[in-house]
């Protein structure tokens, strides 16, 4: 037990009094169960860390009726229940109930899996990505929105001093899915992972996480797919045009090799839709 | 860094590095060892400890995020004075305990799922045990018992951990 260690720890209870412990180069503690194992990684932990689950605005769920707000600090666990049965959230809630497992999901936050940077298969990446979320940050300059996409671009340049504080979504999703693959049922980390989601004008949005080192959209099936009629949809041709337009790189990893997490994408696809089209009532 | 918390119902103050992740803590400074340090990752859920009544790894939790909690462990889900938890009775009841390693995490996960979901079907309680890995692959007896507990206590109106059936 190393109880010798002189660590600064804080407690933040207002955002102001975190940004104060990150300038002073404090880590963000959320639920722990990313940064607890870096010393399995052979990473010390750090020096000074500033913990966020005293702030209250950070630990709700606002569901209006035109958007949602996710403080970064809510659980999976409570993610999951605060949108279950809320119309167009299926994937999300299906990635917040399936991630891990219970009790890493009790603990386990949405901010902490956006702002792991070396976790590719975070389950609530693909799903909020295919949500079009826009992420709140706190930075030195004061708050700053930004398009999931651009967030995940930039964030190793982004979480040098700034905190994530909320995430928006807006309620413009007819249906959404979240297809896992992992090796056994209980408790792996997905080999692959394909988030789905219908729009008002039912067009499809896919997002891939897992099989890159980020997760990211996969605009070039979105576009073939749009290319035929929205009512053409189909699990069968979906499969096919992923096949075709898989421009992915697999990361070869403990799990899985590269080359298997790309050449899975396809089937997953297929699930995704056939679960797209019974949640959006089109099936 | 000075901690104070509820441990089993007693004050509890620990000073020391505020990352000490809390299953070394009830193992090492209060001779817990009921909780296990296996994985040390969270997937095996041999340290599942409740903390204000939520079952959670103790491997991955900080002792300084336990600060003005409740930790209760297999030690204090009962007494030796007291009778045993419903849940644990049916176990032995059940002879369902084998190397008893993986155990205690999964009376711990358990139990709070038969207080939080009295009417839980055989699939929900499997999904409840998805963190507790059993390498004596002693799940089916396990299952079965948790289903009976909950079926009996349903018929006969009574409590499995706090909450009426």
């Amino acid at each position: 037990m190393a109880s010798s260690v002189e660590r600064s720890f804080t407690a933040a209870s207002t955002l102001d009094e975190a940004m104060a412990a990150r300038r002073q180069g404090a880590a963000v503690l959320a639920g722990g169960t990313w940064m607890m194992r870096d010393p399995r990684r052979g990473i010390d932990l750090p020096e000074a860390v500033v913990a966020l689950h005293r702030i209250p605005a950070l630990s709700k769920v606002e569901i209006e009726p035109d958007h949602v707000v996710i403080g970064a600090a809510v659980t999976h666990a409570v993610l999951g229940r605060a949108l279950y049965g809320a119309a167009g959230f299926e994937g999300v809630v299906a990635a917040a109930e399936g991630a891990a497992n219970p009790g890493i999901r009790r603990v386990a936050t949405v901010g902490g899996n956006l702002c792991a940077l070396d976790f590719a298969a975070a389950d609530l990446v693909p799903a909020l990505l295919v949500c079009e979320a826009t992420v709140e940050l706190e930075t030195v300059e004061g708050p700053k929105l930004l398009g999931i996409s651009d967030f995940l671009k930039d964030r190793h340049t982004l979480l040098t001093d700034g905190i994530v504080t909320r995430i928006h979504l807006r309620r413009d999703l007819v249906a959404s899915a979240h297809i896992r693959l992992p090796l056994r049922k209980a408790g792996d980390y997905p080999v692959a992972i394909v988030s789905l989601a219908m729009d008002k004008d039912k067009r499809c949005r896919i997002a891939v996480g897992s099989v890159e080192p980020v997760a990211r959209r996969w605009t070039a099936l979105e576009q073939a797919m749009r290319a035929g009629p929205a009512s053409a949809l189909d699990p069968e041709r979906a499969a096919e045009l992923a096949l075709e337009h898989n421009d992915f790189q697999g990361r070869d990893g403990k799990e899985a090799e590269g080359w298997y997490r790309r050449q899975v994408l396809p089937p997953l696809v297929k699930r995704g839709v056939a679960a797209l089209l019974k949640t959006g009532g089109l099936a | 860094m000075t901690v104070t918390f509820q441990l089993n119902g007693e004050d509890c103050r620990f000073h020391g590095d505020p990352m000490t992740p809390l299953v070394d803590i009830l193992r090492q400074e209060r001779f817990l060892t009921g909780t296990k340090a296996v994985c040390r990752e969270g997937f095996c859920g041999a340290c599942t400890v409740h903390v204000d009544d939520e079952a959670v790894p103790s491997c991955l939790k900080p002792i300084a995020l336990v600060q003005g909690c409740a930790v209760t462990t297999i030690e204090g889900l009962s007494s030796g004075n007291h009778p045993l938890h419903p849940l644990q009775a049916a176990f032995e009841a059940a002879d369902a305990v084998q190397c008893g390693m993986c155990f205690p995490g999964m009376v711990m996960s358990l139990s709070a799922f038969v207080r939080d979901n009295p009417h839980a079907s055989r699939p929900e309680i499997k999904a409840a045990m998805v963190g507790n890995i059993c390498r004596c692959t002693g799940y089916e007896r396990i299952v079965d018992t948790v289903a009976d507990c909950l079926d009996q206590a349903r018929k006969a109106g009574q409590l499995v951990g706090g909450v009426h059936v």
